[in-house]
């Protein structure tokens, strides 16, 4: 019989550009830790444990063999890597979702992770691409990144101060999350607007950064869930869409896999209005532009209308579907693990433990990863079990 | 250490006390197949751009490949169409950052003008090099052209770049 | 257990160098080949699970490549980076959950465009291994050495795992290595690792592997004599070589164990028709045997010496010619899970085992078998 999945445990490290002071393992297992102990469990009682990293990045080939071992608890364990580029950490927590739900592990830890600094992340995204077509005039992800917003903003005539408002959305919030990469309290539109412009139409503050950290999560089947916690945040649907190899088959900014995914979480959900039936969003958005779009097909508001999610105040906290309390990942990137801290900060939402950036009588969230050939996967996680 | 898990030492001492430098040079030797092969030679000899058309559903693939992701079918040699090299500017933006190209291991020169743009005929999107750096002489709907070098290899270098171009 | 069921197989011949190929239209061969042998087309399949490697293709997140080429377009598409077993795994997970019907497995190496030497040699963390230059050879050798040594395992025991695996190798149409070899060939080939020689090492292969699972509903629509899901295991050793026990594979012992537990399994040798096991090296199998318990600690030389594991004996390993006879590095599990499923359907051909109904599969991932998974198969005709 299927299971219902619970969250039962998060870690997070705090995200920052270089953690000089620890090598891979043990910046992995600062996180393994926490979420251990958020859930008190001991490390015998996980049966299965699932690593998100992307390996070309720091160079390690079979990195989980390493962290399983070294970092988390996996000596005579099941140790599987899933890596997918942006999308590993959804990929990994949705995994993590299917090890559970099929009956065949009652409780597991999957944790993603990259310390980016210790190897090339552009040029590793680089290598991502076809090696005659694509490699010689791509640059990383920003260069087609800058590409749809320059297209979104072409369709819909778009100002570029409605994008630097979501910067100013995310970085704020983010000042509310102690785990957020940057913190920007006191940011303002200006700041934003009067930043280097790094690949047009993108300034620099338009942009995520790289971030090196780890996000463990802990997953339990309905028994095991209800022993330990009072409060699981439960599963209520995954979905993943993909799209064609080439990234440019198809104009790309308005990202037609988040509008097949959400279409298909949203049923499985019960989800009809996501304004209304949502109570809170953990979006991926690797730039400003990208959440205007990609809210916009996820269903939040009409194409071209989402900025007036920020204008009209809905996205903002306090509004009727706050969109990255967490501060997004405008604010926070570690590749492996950006996805699953989408995934975790929903959870954090229907658990109530969100302290400074939690939404009030947060019920249904949902979280999203973006990545590989523009590629989406959703979570909508809910504060009692689905039906 | 202090609260904050910082170690207060000078940057060098850092640098010498906590990293290792490994400067790996993987190699590799990747298959083109044989579309790309055609396309190649075609190139170099005709000075012509082929795609590759699906011969279930009539979608033009630019640049040529193997499988038409749509009907999951073949596509072959003999599926291979000539396009123009010419097309409409669909999206672009200029890189001006600094990045290691991985293909040689230096910096890649920047800034540079890079665009999305559809060649007449096909049905896909491509993207590649534009000879323009200022933004603001580049607008979505500007009609591009594929320049080629005067001594053809017959590899994409033979198109260092496409142009921007006004047609009467 | 008859909730997972293998429906259709498809391979690809595994060869030295597949230049005329890229990676895409080589794991098309194999999806194309499984809608064709099971009537179907894309729309029948509910979602893809793919197993590669990012440092074997040279390329970051390999599976963006092979996208058209699995009919991801719209659908849902996730990969394991490692070994195609665990891909197999995670593919039944998504059945057993309920959600999806049916799920298409794919996995693909091409090691002929890569620089196997540098690619296994980064497997090894970079401060106290990697410069050793340790690769899967080198840590090879040393395995060998302890417990060849401990056990007082000799060179022609080792050496006839090769001479059978190449022997099973010749009825195997997709099998890389087609030529018979002798003990003599062996023991005289050179040195590589002491004490292992070449001949005692597989080939590196160019190759994919695909199948199509399914719920019981509709492997009875879509197959004959579908191939069921009976246990599994999954067990991972130590990283470091110095952590390991490295004369014994406690890491596929504690697989087996589990999924002997969820099978039913007390008597492997009885009760198992076939094994197809991950050799990587020729004392690899005969440690395979001992931690798979078809015989005791110690005992695996003696063990192929009694012939029980040739193609006529009570438990027949590596009919296909295993890992010594092809090795697309990432598809090496999803081949070993695909040649049972063949054995148990009775389409082994000249290499069929007579009456199997049970079987055995193990994946590897790692160096000298750290990760493990050990899968039992039953049912077929």
């Amino acid at each position: 019989m299927p299971e219902k999945v619970g969250i039962v445990g998060i870690g997070q490290t705090k995200f920052t550009s270089k953690r000089r002071d620890v090598n891979i393992p043990e910046m992995v297992y600062e996180s393994v830790k926490m979420a251990l102990d958020d859930a008190q469990l001991e490390p015998n009682d996980i049966d299965a444990i699932l690593i998100g990293n992307m390996d070309h990045f720091e160079g390690i080939n079979f990195s989980e063999m390493w962290c399983g071992i070294d970092a988390a608890p996996g000596y005579m364990k099941p140790v599987v890597k899933i890596a997918t580029g942006g999308t590993t950490g959804s990929s990994l927590g949705i995994c993590g979702y299917y090890n559970v739900a099929s009956g065949i592990y009652d409780k597991v830890l999957v944790v993603g992770w990259e310390k980016l600094n210790e190897g090339g992340a552009t040029t590793g995204i680089i290598t991502a691409f076809d090696p005659v077509w694509e490699r010689p005039s791509l640059a990383g992800a920003l260069g087609p990144l800058a590409l749809m917003a320059n297209m979104y903003m072409n369709e819909f005539n778009v100002s570029p101060e409605t994008a630097a408002m979501v910067t100013v959305k995310n970085r704020s919030n983010a000042a509310n999350n102690p785990f957020a990469h940057l913190q920007m309290p006191n940011i303002t539109l200006d700041y934003v607007m009067s930043s280097q412009t790094i690949s047009y139409p993108l300034r620099l503050h338009d942009c995520c950064p790289q971030s090196e950290g780890a996000c463990a999560v802990i997953y339990a089947n309905e028994k095991e869930a209800k022993r330990i916690t009072d409060n699981p945040a439960w599963f209520h649907s995954v979905a993943t869409s993909h799209y064609y190899t080439f990234g440019c088959d198809d104009k790309m900014y308005d990202l037609p896999t988040a509008t097949f995914a959400s279409k298909k979480a949203y049923k499985k959900a019960g989800i009809k209005d996501p304004i209304k039936d949502l109570d809170v969003a953990e979006v991926y958005e690797p730039t400003s532009w990208a959440e205007l779009s990609w809210t916009e097909a996820l269903g939040f508001a009409e194409p071209g209308k989402g900025g007036n999610l920020l204008r009209e105040g809905i996205s903002q906290m306090g509004g009727e579907l706050p969109v990255n309390p967490s501060g997004g990942v405008l604010s926070t990137n570690p590749i492996g693990a950006t996805a699953l801290v989408r995934i975790a900060e929903a959870a954090i939402q229907v658990m109530d433990r969100g302290e400074k950036r939690q939404v009030p009588d947060a019920e249904k969230a949902l979280a999203m990863g973006f990545g590989g050939s523009l590629w989406t996967e959703l979570a909508i996680l809910g504060n009692e079990p689905p039906r | 250490m202090n609260l904050r898990g910082e170690y207060k030492l000078a940057k060098k001492d850092r640098e010498d006390i906590f990293e290792i430098r490994w400067k790996t040079d993987l190699p590799y030797k990747y298959s083109i197949g044989k579309l790309s092969v055609k396309f190649f030679e075609v190139l170099k000899k005709e000075r012509k751009l082929l795609g590759s058309k699906c011969p279930e559903c009539g979608k033009v693939h630019f640049p040529p490949r193997g499988v038409c992701a749509e009907c999951v079918v073949k596509m072959t040699v003999d599926d291979m169409v000539e396009v123009p090299p010419r097309g409409t500017l669909v999206g672009f933006t200029v890189i001006n950052y600094p990045f290691v190209d991985p293909q040689t291991g230096g910096m890649r020169p920047f800034p540079y003008g890079y665009a999305l743009f559809q060649l007449d005929g096909t049905d896909t999107y491509t993207m590649h090099f534009l000879d323009e750096k200022d933004h603001t002489k580049m607008e979505i709907g500007q009609r591009v052209e594929a320049v080629f070098k005067d001594e053809m290899e017959g590899n994409l270098g033979d198109i260092p770049y496409f142009k921007i171009i006004k047609e009467g | 257990m008859k909730k997972v069921a293998i429906c259709g197989i498809a391979q690809t011949k595994y060869e030295e160098q597949k230049i005329d190929l890229t990676i895409s239209e080589l794991v098309f061969e194999v999806v194309k080949e499984i809608h064709n042998k099971l009537n179907i087309s894309n729309d029948d399949i509910g979602c893809v699970i793919s197993s590669s490697n990012d440092f074997n293709d040279g390329r970051t997140i390999a599976n963006m490549a092979i996208q058209d080429a699995v009919g991801s377009v719209r659908k849902a598409e996730s990969r394991v980076s490692g070994d195609g077993a665990f891909a197999y795994v995670y593919g039944a997970m998504r059945i057993l959950s309920g959600e999806y019907d049916t799920v298409l497995i794919v996995s693909h190496t091409k090691c002929s465009e890569g620089d196997q030497y540098l690619i296994n040699n980064s497997i090894f963390d970079p401060f106290f291994q990697r410069h050793l230059g340790l690769d899967q050879i080198s840590a090879a050798g040393l395995m060998a050495n302890m417990y060849m040594t401990k056990y007082g395992i000799s060179e022609q025991q080792a050496a006839k795992v090769v001479v059978k695996n190449r022997k099973n190798a010749m009825l195997n149409p997709y099998a890389h290595l087609q030529q018979k070899v002798s003990l003599e060939d062996v023991l005289e080939s050179p040195m590589l690792a002491f004490p292992l020689k070449e001949l005692e090492f597989p080939p590196f292969s160019d190759g994919a592997v695909a199948m199509l699972i399914a719920n019981e509903e509709k492997a009875k629509e879509l197959a004959d004599t579908p191939v069921w899901l009976e246990g599994y295991g999954s067990c991972t050793d130590a990283y470091y070589l110095g952590h390991r026990n490295m004369s014994d594979l406690v890491g596929l012992e504690g697989a087996a164990k589990e999924a002997y537990k969820m099978a039913g399994i007390s008597d492997p040798v009885n009760q198992l028709d076939v094994a197809e096991v991950y050799d990587a090296f020729s004392t690899h199998e005969l440690m395979s045997y001992e931690a798979l318990g078809f015989c005791e600690k110690g005992q695996g030389g003696n063990f192929i010496d009694t012939g029980a594991t040739e193609l006529e004996g009570s438990i027949p390993v590596n009919p296909s010619g295993g890992v010594l006879s092809s090795n697309p590095t990432m598809a090496n599990g999803l081949i070993r899970v695909a040649e049972i499923a063949l054995q148990l359907m009775g389409k082994a051909e000249k290499r069929q085992i007579a009456d199997a109904n049970i079987g055995l599969a193990n994946g590897m991932n790692g160096i000298c078998s750290q990760g493990n998974c050990v899968l039992i198969f039953g049912g077929g005709k």
